[in-house]
């Protein structure tokens, strides 16, 4: 008789767990589709959000380098971010990000860097615009808004207020030039105009 | 002979301030040449010229020398000297004037060759040829 109730309560037992078992079962399933995150398939693949249209009509050239040789033996090099070539004869093409390094016969080392440039093909002259900063190995550093460098005879010059910072302090002067010395052997003036002020602070 | 004389005496590290028409620096040298009425001022102490070429210190610390030359004329509150060249060291204040020097302090005027100025002691002594001419207190030149 024992044997009988034990057998009872293991088969009911088996008997809850036929229904519990397989309902525990579809739970399980359910919530692999129910809980799972929604893949969206038009986000799936990411697009680049660069406009191709204005690419295509506006030929542009990504980090280009131009070198030459200037009329007195002194290489230019104009290194710029992005350039953009002057589509219609009017418009000069512009350039982004500049900077120009002139290293002259006599291994005298300028760099110039410009938030912005236009070169003018017929004058050959390259407009550089926006805190325009001139380093010479003459250790002047000059700061400028603006400044025109003539590419045959490399001869740069700025017509606004200038700012320098030097060996012998500190200059403020209404223009500023830095071309080959007339004298010609292959050393660059770096001349200021124009109300000249000097600041030097003895040590 | 030489005539010694109180003068303008100042600190030699009060600031340098140099205005002119032009500068020019030339890169490979770095000498610096300042153009067109050059006027360098220095606390009470004004000096005046046509052109000064400044001299940088050996090691590019900054500048050691001004020269000054084409008319330079030497002005503090108590005088004026004129010369035709001047040389004025910034470290030792020291600012020698050479060249038919004519120097008015108050109703005396010095005339002589070289003009030797020292700002830190504040003295200054004129040499060569020295010709003084005083203006007696009546008034009347000699």
């Amino acid at each position: 008789m024992a044997g009988r109730r034990a057998f009872d309560g293991w088969s009911r037992t088996v008997g809850w767990l036929k229904v519990a078992l397989p309902l525990t079962a579809l739970g399980l399933l359910s919530t692999l589709f129910l809980v799972s995150n929604r893949i969206d398939p038009e986000t799936a693949i990411p697009y680049s959000d660069i406009d191709v249209q204005s690419l295509v009509r506006e030929p542009r050239l990504t980090k280009p380098v131009y070198s030459g040789t200037t009329a007195n033996g002194s290489t230019l090099t104009l290194q710029a971010l992005e350039a953009r070539p002057a589509t219609t004869p009017g418009n000069p093409s512009t350039a982004v990000d500049v900077t120009a390094t002139l290293t002259s016969r006599t291994g005298l080392r300028t760099d110039i860097r410009s938030n912005a440039a236009s070169l003018d093909a017929a004058t050959n002259t390259l407009r550089l615009t926006g805190d325009v900063q001139i380093d010479s190995s003459a250790a002047y550093q000059v700061k400028t808004e603006a400044l025109d460098a003539d590419l045959s005879a490399s001869a740069f010059t700025s017509s606004v207020p200038v700012q320098a910072t030097g060996p012998t302090g500190t200059v403020t002067a209404d223009s500023m030039s830095l071309m080959p010395d007339p004298k010609g052997d292959g050393t660059y003036l770096l001349v200021f105009n124009g109300r000249v002020k000097l600041v030097y602070q003895p040590k | 002979q030489e005539i010694k004389f109180k003068s303008l005496q100042q600190d030699s590290s009060l600031p340098v301030d140099v205005a002119s028409d032009s500068l020019s620096v030339d890169q490979t040298s770095g000498i610096a040449i300042f153009d067109g009425n050059v006027i360098v001022t220095q606390g009470a102490m004004t000096i005046k010229s046509a052109k000064a070429r400044v001299q940088n210190s050996a090691d590019g610390s900054g500048i050691e020398k001004l020269f000054f030359d084409g008319g330079v004329t030497f002005a503090s509150e108590t005088e004026a000297a004129e010369a035709n060249e001047a040389v004025y060291t910034i470290a030792s204040g020291e600012v020698v004037m050479t060249g038919d020097v004519l120097l008015t302090q108050g109703p005396t005027t010095i005339a002589g060759q070289k003009l030797v100025y020292d700002l830190q002691k504040g003295t200054g002594t004129m040499q060569g040829r020295v010709q003084t001419t005083f203006v007696p207190k009546s008034g009347v030149a000699p």
